[in-house]
């Protein structure tokens, strides 16, 4: 049994070093804005449509979140933190402050209006 | 999707963060590691199948034992059950309904860790089998006899889809936190119950109640064994694992148990996200067919890989994924650790909490109505994520050596290394897989 053994043993090697190799170079690009003040985030919602569509963004625990949004129509945003936040926006410009993002956890943002993630905050 | 997300995924909604990638590449890397050093340097002989256990203790055999110990368990399932019931009917259909939470968490997530430490729970406290006692003693027939035999090559082919069923309306289903359709599915399942139990007596539940049949798999990790109707024995729990009947359908319950784990990682990802928010296809639909196809694949992987090896005249080659399966447990459930820890202790918490007050009118029956949910895990986010991974590289190196004990006592010798490696290189794949989408998701 120690030929298969060994060839297992140079198996194994192997993979490893594949799964090395091809993890290696996967760091997760950040999406946030840069840090120093509040995380803004631009947030267009035109018909069924909302951008950003589903993002990621880092955000430091503690730090409020600016959502900038520009509306076609009222509309109603959730915000699945803990606890839960509700907000409404109007047709037109509307800057939302989201606070209390303290616990650490991805938190999405969402269009209540259209049922769609907006972005994914990063908490932490 | 708004609905779901109150519920399904946290009542307050956060989640976890994703592991950070040097540990999910440490935990790959150990997986493969021990993978490939348990089949080149494991032992020979299968040590698992023949095993008979300790006998337990004499004053608790008599306890487990005893009627009134089986009634006790009887009685408090059946009032937990009542509970549920009472809430989901004269509730309001808001999302602090404790029913919500007793479903989808207790129930559905508290079973795992139940299991686990007593063994098969479900099985003893089911309200189903009771209720089906109960109308047998008022019909003066055995419970465990119904009008007809189970026919034994359904095997647990109902419960797979059972299992399908809760995913499918837990994950998927866009009114999943809405009381009705809860209620409705929650009320299909108690009837399809009580007349199969009527059917085909208590067999029936054990090949198709969902519940009992997922925590009966679980149960194996217990050190709590019986055969047949023997006494209680204190068993390694890899010897007890062992001794899952491999029964058909068996595969597409692990399959469709782990299949929509990742599936429910994966929905949240930004890469699914995005391409479900930007295509002209309804999601829903979309959503659908990637749950089913993750519980297929899963399901269809395992089976190609337990039978792509040598066989001796005779042996069936369609009989070693389901001889196999049981392999299959310790990782659902290692994963079933890494992505529901947070979710059952901060919601199973939030749940106990609402339970006080079930009429969502303010009261506090239980006492437990001005507790505050404790999220001290959520605030180590470094902890969790490291027992996240080893849950599941533990939940992965006791199904490879699960495997490897079954294969060389089915195998015939020649094919003993080479008709493992497919079976280890998928489960190396799933447990990869597993840990890649909590770092991505």
């Amino acid at each position: 049994m120690a030929r298969p053994g060994r060839v297992v043993a140079a198996l194994a090697t192997v993979v490893v070093a594949l799964a090395l190799g091809g993890c290696g170079g996967s760091d997760p690009e950040p999406t946030g804005t840069p840090s120093s003040g509040p995380v803004r985030i631009e947030v267009t919602v035109s018909g069924e449509t909302v951008t950003p569509n589903g993002d990621r963004v880092k955000v430091p625990a503690g730090e409020p979140v600016e959502l900038l949004v520009t509306a076609d129509a009222p509309g109603e945003i959730h915000v699945h933190s803990n606890p839960e936040q509700e907000f409404e926006y109007g047709e037109g410009s509307t800057t939302l402050t989201v606070e209390n993002l303290d616990q650490p956890g991805v938190v999405e943002v969402e269009s209540h209006t259209l049922d769609k993630v907006i972005v994914q905050l990063e908490v932490k | 999707m708004s609905g779901r997300d109150l519920l399904a995924h946290g009542i307050g909604g956060a989640k976890d963060l994703p592991i950070p990638p040097q540990l999910a590449i440490a935990g790959a890397v150990a997986a493969l590691t021990v993978s490939f050093t348990v089949l080149a340097l494991a032992w020979r002989r299968p040590r698992f199948d023949a095993s008979v256990g300790r006998p337990a203790p004499a004053w608790l055999s008599a306890l487990v034992d005893s009627p009134a110990f089986a009634i006790t368990l009887k009685v408090l399932g059946f009032a937990v059950f009542g509970f549920a019931m009472v809430a989901a009917v004269f509730g309001k259909d808001v999302a602090i309904n404790p029913f919500f939470g007793m479903f989808y968490v207790l129930l559905w997530v508290g079973i795992v860790p139940l299991s686990v430490l007593f063994g098969p729970f479900y099985k003893a406290v089911s309200p189903v089998r009771t209720i089906n006692r109960g109308f047998a003693a008022v019909s003066g027939t055995d419970a465990e006899l119904g009008l007809f035999r189970y026919p034994e090559r359904l095997g647990q082919w109902p419960a797979a889809f059972g299992l399908l069923a809760f995913v499918w309306l837990e994950l998927v289903y866009p009114s999943s936190t809405l009381l009705g359709p809860v209620r409705l599915w929650f009320s299909v399942y108690v009837a399809v119950m009580l007349i199969g139990g009527a059917l085909f007596g208590n067999r029936f539940y054990e090949s198709a109640d969902p519940f009992e049949v997922y925590s009966t798999l679980a149960g194996h990790l217990s050190v709590w064994g019986r055969d047949d109707e023997g006494p209680l024995v204190l068993r390694s729990p890899m010897a007890h694992l062992a001794r899952i009947p491999p029964r058909p359908g068996l595969v597409a319950v692990v399959g469709v148990l782990f299949g929509s784990t990742a599936f429910d990682s994966f929905k949240d990802s930004t890469v699914w996200l995005q391409h479900i928010q930007g295509s002209s296809v309804s999601a829903n639909l979309q959503n659908n067919l990637m749950l089913f196809t993750f519980c297929g694949l899963v399901a269809g992987l395992f089976a190609l890989a337990t039978a792509a090896t040598g066989v001796e005249h005779g042996q069936r080659r369609t009989e070693l994924p389901a001889l196999f399966a049981h392999s299959m447990v310790p990782i659902v459930v290692g994963y079933i650790v890494a992505h529901y820890l947070t979710y059952l202790l901060e919601e199973g918490q939030q749940t106990l909490i609402w339970m006080s007050d079930p009429f969502s009118n303010g009261s506090n029956l239980l006492g437990t109505g001005d507790l505050a949910v404790n999220y001290w895990l959520s605030y180590h986010p470094g902890l969790l994520a490291t027992i996240k991974v080893l849950a599941v590289v533990a939940g992965h190196v006791l199904g490879v050596i699960a495997a490897h004990d079954r294969a060389i006592s089915l195998l015939p010798r020649r094919h003993q290394l080479t008709g493992q490696l497919p079976l280890l290189v998928v489960m190396v794949a799933f447990t990869v897989s597993g840990l890649y989408l909590l770092f991505a998701a």
